[in-house]
């Protein structure tokens, strides 16, 4: 019984897993095909921005305070305080601009196209739709995934530069550094390949939520209960494979890279 | 015209329908009876392509629409509307965008002669001054009564409607079967109806159908159900 129940639940893993890669498929497929709904798209860059644009800024600000802070006193301890704009930066830039942006895209970007498109799914909005002899993937998926390339990426790079900013002010009233000194090395310390890291970072990530999101809400069953569950699986998957995939890619860029 | 031949469709092993036959002449209205979860709604989805049959084919004017693609079939439905049973208006739109859809997706219409169609649409539907209104807004009956409009639009061949009355009190019950009546006779389309409202399927149907256990259980007009010595017809109309 035991190893039956195993195999089952094994089965159905790669099921859902094969189910999801031909979804990504379809979707490839029609960006190829170039059926594109800019104005669509547009409308999603707008709605996924404008929503967590904010708590990007609050975070990212915080975050880049904090990093300042702590390394102020790690580095002090080596006598190398000036090196705190180096750290910020490039912990930014490499790591906590990607991620965290990542994460909370996921919670708030995320959530929504997973909650939309569940929504649509039980009150047979996404049914119509191909009744109405128009394909649901090209009208509701490809516009959002699209989005999410664009927006994610972009603030991410906005984290970066609020949380250098947030870095920056520490550096000036704690750490007494001069402002001019503070930037210029902050400028120093980012090199071409660890912001192309970086974007490659969240890109990756981009991709990943906006399918995982995007699949769950078009595979909800089963009324507000299964709208509400597969929302919060959305968002528990996004999180769990972003962490995951962040430690992999961290360390394929390092062994290319360095 | 539509010629339903020997459908059959099983869900996680359960046989849902299990050769069903009928065939609707064109301008004809169909009313498919039955209790709920004898699969009505999965008879519709058939004549659409939502679904695919596990064997029997479905033939919408000549065509057998079990051998399309998805693409393809993607076509063959703007000649065909379909009222879902609860509208499925897209609750981001309003009244006016959602009516305007089809023609917006499947026409070259300028907006000036979108936006008269629909208004046309509307008002022939007894629907005044709700075109910015979201389908929310709207109580019941005017929702569907919108989503009979976004599916007739397009002067549609075939008009499909999963429990018209279901959720409506008996007037606006009344009222939404004589639209479907008078819209369909206007158009001159094939109409089918899933329904259990047995009062409105027998003022408005040509023919009725009463499923049960997959098959058609029986067959014929109002007045032939109604002196019908059929045990099940029967025992179904007392309900
Ligand atoms: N997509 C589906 N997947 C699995 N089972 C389904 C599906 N659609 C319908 N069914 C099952 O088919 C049966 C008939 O459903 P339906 O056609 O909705 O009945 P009704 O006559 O009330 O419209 C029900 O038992 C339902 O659970
Ligand atoms: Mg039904």
């Amino acid at each position: 019984m035991e190893r039956v129940g195993l195999f089952q639940k094994f089965h159905n893993m790669c099921c859902t897993i094969g189910e999801a890669l031909v979804f990504f498929g379809e979707v490839l497929t029609s960006i190829v095909q170039g059926k594109i709904r800019w104005n669509e798209v547009r409308k999603q860059v707008y709605e996924q921005g404008a929503q967590t644009i904010i708590i990007v800024v609050l975070t990212s600000l915080a975050a880049g305070a904090v990093l300042a802070m702590q390394g102020y006193v790690s580095m002090s301890r080596f006598g190398a305080k000036e090196f705190v704009s180096h750290l910020v930066a490039l912990s930014l830039v490499r790591e906590l601009g990607p991620v965290f942006t990542a994460l909370i895209f996921s919670g708030k970007a995320g959530a929504k196209i997973a909650a939309e498109l569940g929504t649509m799914n039980v009150n047979e909005q996404i049914t119509a739709t191909r009744a109405m002899g128009v394909d649901p993937m090209e009208f509701f998926v490809v516009p959002r995934m699209l989005a999410s390339f664009m927006v994610l990426p972009l603030l991410a790079v906005i984290f970066e530069l609020v949380g250098m900013f947030g870095g920056y002010i520490v550096g000036i009233f704690q750490a007494h550094l001069p402002g001019s000194f503070y930037l210029s090395q902050t400028i120093r310390a980012i090199e071409f390949v660890d912001f192309f890291s970086g974007f490659i970072k969240v890109f990756f990530f981009a991709v990943i939520i906006s399918w995982i999101c995007c699949y769950e809400g078009f595979k909800t069953r089963g009324g507000s209960l299964g709208v509400g569950q597969h929302t919060t699986n959305a968002v528990a998957y996004s999180y769990i494979l972003v962490i995951i995939s962040n430690t992999f890619l961290t360390k394929f860029i390092l062994t290319v890279w360095g | 015209m539509i010629e339903i031949k020997a459908l059959t469709k099983s869900f996680n092993g359960q046989k849902v329908l299990d050769g069903v036959d009928l065939t609707i002449a064109k301008g004809e209205i169909l009313v498919v009876l039955g209790q709920s979860g004898t699969g009505k709604s999965v008879l519709l989805k058939h004549i659409i392509g939502l679904l695919k049959p596990d064997s029997g084919s479905v033939k919408l004017n000549g065509t057998d629409i079990s051998q399309l693609t998805e693409r393809e079939l993607l076509a063959v439905r703007k000649k065909v509307g379909f009222l879902f049973q609860d509208g499925a208006l897209y609750d981001f739109m309003t009244v006016f965008e959602n009516v305007a859809f089809p023609l917006v997706e499947h026409t070259k219409l300028s907006v000036q002669q979108v936006t008269e169609k629909v208004i046309a649409t509307l008002e022939s539907l007894d629907l005044h001054e709700v075109g910015n209104k979201l389908p929310s807004e709207l109580s019941g009956g005017m929702r569907k009564r919108v989503a009979l409009a976004r599916a007739i639009i397009l002067d549609t061949d075939i008009l499909l409607c999963d429990e018209p009355t279901s959720g409506l009190d008996p007037l606006r019950s009344r009222d939404i079967s004589d639209v479907i009546y008078k819209i369909s006779r206007k158009l001159g389309c094939s109409t089918v109806i899933a329904s259990h409202d047995i009062t409105n399927s027998f003022r408005i149907g040509d023919r009725l159908a009463l499923l049960n256990d997959g098959k058609v259980a029986a067959m014929g007009s109002a007045e032939q159900f109604r002196k019908s010595e059929d045990h099940f017809v029967k025992e179904f109309m007392l309900r």
